[in-house]
């Protein structure tokens, strides 16, 4: 509905489950090696796998939506690098050589990312952080983001309403900076205050190690992804070494 | 007060770090035009200093900025932006961390210059962009020879990089100055500063 | 058993609530108390003593002595302290911490360390025993105020605390949500815990609390039996602040209407979300001008969403508003109508309340600002800050900015939630000023006493239809007593089967 959450707040869907952590290696690995990595030899495999491991996420999750775009995309800009570069000069062949090669480039990553938090919830992720022995000055800090990136967004619309009625238009950049930002801030600052004394009235800063209800865990399809991700690794430094 | 981060700090560390989050969406909105990407780097923050000198107020205590940087940097990761910006959110929010302490965490010119030194940390999101430059191009020379790539690299010099990260730091500094009128302006008189 | 010993407080910094002076009380184990008084009595404050958070959140100058079964908790760490006591707060949108109902209900479990397997036995027996299945597994953003204060409290009774914390949980809640709460309280009661709850609404406590503290000005005034303070009588309860324990106590004039033979009719008002549920649906509505008319009607009634649409806010629905000379669509209607939102912290944008009346004028003029501020009792807080300002106070400043817009209809949403007597009477002296002056009003309330004090006309919406409408003569006030006299005293197992 209104909420525009970062991850997600339930589960929507448990067909073949990855653990958070196996997804960020699959995004860490897919970006690094995509981005940054050079040609020739193992590449040549490593990175059309890798860009391709996105669509196959996206597909077995459901989301053929993104799966379309995704594809659509890349396949725009690669022919668009083909046909339009010879064609054209100067100022504006060096803008489409720079998007058409941004976007080959960081898609994947991207595409990886929407799969990230678009399968996995806030609880999830803030399990395997835990479980990674992340300390409690990140986790408590990273879980609140989470949950209060809503609630800007709940606060904007409402500001924004109240603008719109008490009929305050487009005047000058910097007032409607000041209109929209103030007021967000004066509202967050009192809700987290509320929030911090709600929480700490919970037993939160307690010094033992919380536990957390949340299931996550390795299975037999996190291995297989994180082979997959070896070997990309395996391509990007080989390719480094050689040249 | 011990100095050790309490409940409360890392709440309201989690707290900013959405607002700072929601801003950079907003901005970043405009950046499907891909020839306003560059101008992130100025925008962001510009409009991020509001929030971002409301949160200082509230940093009295090591730490706090440093792991609003480190935050950042998990999530661009998440997103798929790359690894970048959380190494370099490490290192500048160590640095704000330090500027901030020699300021006893009361100087409000201090904290002006810590806006600036945090907002490099953005720059991770260019990073690989220069990166993925030198490679690049190294694959057009084979497709379409040296001279061809010669001058597209008159478009995006070496150095370009050095003029991005000054951007990230010269628009911080006026973000933090914003902020700062902004906190006069309202927050201090509203009493929430 | 709970102690304070000579207590007297005073908040480090200059807030609006006050501190507390020489506060002797004994609480025994399993007692219920009530804590009651105006605004700024203290309450709030005695509460926060009990649970910790002075002075571990709230930091000032604390004399004397709070002790749980002997041991002194303000020198406890809030973590050990929360241990023993539950707090639930007035606002169910800002007490979750989590995104999920399931991790929130565990979140104090956690927090202490206990064993996964502990927790996850203590969120079924919670759920189990509060009926809450039908809202597991689901965002809290999805849902209602009752239903996030649900969790609040199943929240808070999965840690076990003997003692139970509860700061004006109803101030936010229609009448079936604090049905639920009261349910809920009686449970608690049966299992033997202490509660202390602080609260405006009287009537739902009726038969639970066991002894009254009557607060005023910091100070506990008077410590009632529930004998002696049931036969006080509506009067005295009156004169000292307190809203009525019972309905049907209620003392009231009827209102006459200002005469006018103009009408409004309203026409086509439908609008649904995205998944197509319709929310509401009205084909035509008819108000005479110059009527002050009261919108009630269960949570989830389409009540908000009827306002937010008369006022032009929601794009996707038409709708028409048919005055004496035009017909207005969406976007007139956004020019002539000027709502007054729940939170007021929505709608106020500079850096001085005569600033904030200027802005509303299309042509700025600062005598008549000065005017408008000086009818509501604001001229001399004219340079201040309107965030600075107490909540009443922000409320003013928004009437006199709905007032500088000349606008014809102003709507309110839930002004008196939470709100004592004698600022409910306030507004509803400021409304009827509005409807002196010739505007329309709407408001949406879910509270009878304010009904009686300024509408004049009600409209009674239940899943998105408007199912009935009356003056507020003889008839129509008994109709509406009727209404809220209904959810009130709905028998108990009933109740909790509907979901909000």
């Amino acid at each position: 509905m209104m909420a525009n959450e970062i991850l997600q707040s339930v589960s929507t869907g448990k067909r073949f489950k990855l653990d958070p952590r196996t997804k960020m290696l699959m995004v860490i690995t897919i970006s690094t090696v995509i981005i940054g990595g050079g040609n020739g030899g193992l590449m040549n495999i490593a990175k059309p796998l890798l860009a391709a491991v996105p669509l196959l996420m996206l597909i077995t999750s459901r989301r053929s939506r993104a799966a379309i775009a995704y594809t659509a995309i890349y396949i725009l800009c690669f022919a668009g690098e083909r046909l339009l570069v010879p064609i054209t000069s100067g100022f504006l062949n060096f803008l489409i050589v720079a998007c058409c090669g941004m976007l080959t480039r960081f898609l994947p990553g991207i595409m990886m990312g929407y799969f990230l938090v678009t399968t996995t919830t806030v609880s999830e992720f803030t399990a395997a952080m835990e479980r990674m022995h992340m300390p409690r000055q990140i986790t408590i800090p990273l879980s609140v983001m989470f949950r209060f990136f809503p609630t800007v967004g709940e606060e904007m619309a409402a500001i924004n309403d109240a603008m719109k009625m008490r009929g305050i238009t487009f005047a000058n950049p910097m007032r409607m900076l000041e209109y929209r930002l103030v007021p967000m801030l004066m509202c967050s600052v009192k809700i987290g205050e509320e929030l911090s004394a709600a929480a700490l009235t919970r037993g939160l800063g307690a010094p033992v190690k919380r536990t957390n209800i949340c299931e996550v865990g390795f299975h037999i399809q996190d291995m297989f992804a994180i082979l997959i991700c070896i070997f990309g690794f395996a391509a990007f430094f080989s390719s480094r070494i050689i040249s | 007060m011990n100095n050790k981060l309490q409940a409360k700090d890392l709440i309201n560390v989690g707290i900013f770090s959405a607002i700072y989050l929601v801003v950079l969406m907003a901005v970043a909105m405009l950046g499907y035009i891909p020839v306003f990407i560059p101008l992130l780097s100025v925008l962001v923050p510009i409009v991020g200093g509001i929030p971002f000198m409301l949160f200082l107020t509230k940093v009295k205590k090591f730490g706090m900025v440093w792991i609003m940087a480190i935050i950042m940097g998990i999530v661009m990761l998440i997103l798929g932006m790359g690894v970048w910006v959380l190494p370099i959110g490490i290192v500048t929010g160590l640095i704000c961390e330090l500027i901030l302490k020699s300021g006893n965490y009361a100087s409000s010119k201090k904290s002006v210059l810590v806006s600036g030194v945090f907002s490099m940390s953005i720059f991770g999101n260019y990073l690989p962009m220069f990166i993925a430059r030198d490679s690049y191009f190294e694959t057009m020379r084979s497709g379409y020879g040296n001279e061809y790539v010669n001058a597209l690299t008159n478009y995006m010099p070496e150095w370009s990089w050095l003029l991005l990260l000054a951007a990230c730091f010269i628009s911080g500094i006026a973000g933090g100055l914003l902020g700062k009128a902004v906190l006069k302006k309202h927050f201090k008189k509203a009493g929430i500063a | 058993m709970i102690e304070l010993r000579q207590v007297s407080f005073r908040y480090e910094q200059a807030r609006q609530e006050n501190g507390l002076r020489d506060v002797n009380l004994t609480i025994g184990d399993g007692e219920v108390i009530l804590l009651c008084g105006e605004s700024g009595c203290g309450k709030t404050t005695l509460t926060r003593l009990v649970n910790g958070l002075i002075p571990h959140f709230w930091g000032g100058d604390l004399n004397g002595e709070v002790l749980i079964d002997g041991v002194k908790i303000n020198e406890m760490p809030l973590y050990e302290t929360a241990k023993i006591v539950g707090s639930v707060f007035q606002n169910p949108r800002s007490q979750f911490f989590n995104v999920d109902t399931d991790s929130e209900i565990a979140f104090g479990c956690e927090n202490q360390g206990l064993p996964e397997e502990e927790i996850r036995k203590r969120v079924e027996t919670n759920v189990k025993q509060y009926s809450l299945e039908p809202l597991m597994g689901r965002s809290i953003f999805e849902l209602s105020g009752g239903e996030k204060q649900k969790i609040a409290c199943a929240s808070v009774s999965a840690c076990d605390p003997d003692i139970l914390v509860l700061d004006e949980p109803t101030a936010n809640l229609d009448a079936r949500a604090t049905a639920a709460l009261r349910r809920m309280l009686l449970l608690w009661k049966a299992q033997g815990k202490t509660i202390i709850i602080a609260e405006h609404r009287l009537y739902f406590l009726r038969d639970i609390a066991d002894r009254i503290v009557y607060m005023n000005q910091g100070r506990i005034e008077t410590v009632f039996t529930h004998e002696n303070f049931i036969s006080l009588g509506a009067e005295k309860l009156e004169n000292m602040g307190l809203r009525p324990l019972s309905l049907n106590e209620l003392q009231y004039h009827i209102k006459q209407p200002v005469q006018t033979n103009e009408n409004l009719v309203f026409s086509d008002f439908r609008f649904s979300y995205k998944n197509g549920k319709p929310v509401l649906d009205i084909d035509k509505l008819n108000i005479s001008e110059g009527a002050s008319v009261a919108v009630i009607g269960h949570n989830g009634a389409g009540k908000s969403t009827f306002a937010r649409c008369l006022c032009g806010l929601e794009r996707k629905c038409g709708g028409k508003l048919l005055g004496q000379a035009n017909v207005k669509g969406r976007k007139q209607r956004l020019k002539c109508c000027f709502m007054v939102m729940q939170d007021v912290n929505h709608q106020l944008f500079t850096e001085s309340v005569l600033d904030e009346v200027l802005l509303s004028m299309e042509e700025e003029n600062e005598e008549q600002a000065e005017e408008i501020l000086k009818g509501l009792d604001l001229q001399e807080l004219k340079e201040q800050h309107p965030m600075a300002l107490s909540g009443g106070q922000k409320q003013r400043v928004a009437i006199a900015s709905a007032i500088a817009s000349k606008r014809e209809i102003i709507l309110f949403d839930e002004p008196t939630s939470g709100l004592d007597l004698r600022h409910m009477r306030e507004v509803a002296a400021n409304l009827w000023q509005l409807n002196a002056m010739g505007k329309t009003v709407f408001v949406v309330t879910h509270d009878p006493e304010f009904i009686l004090s300024c509408c004049t006309y009600v409209v009674h919406m239940e899943q998105g239809y408007v199912i009935a409408q009356y003056p507020l003569d003889t008839n129509g006030t008994a109709r509406m007593l009727s209404f809220f006299q209904d959810t009130a005293d709905k028998p108990a197992d009933l109740e909790g089967m509907v979901m909000m």
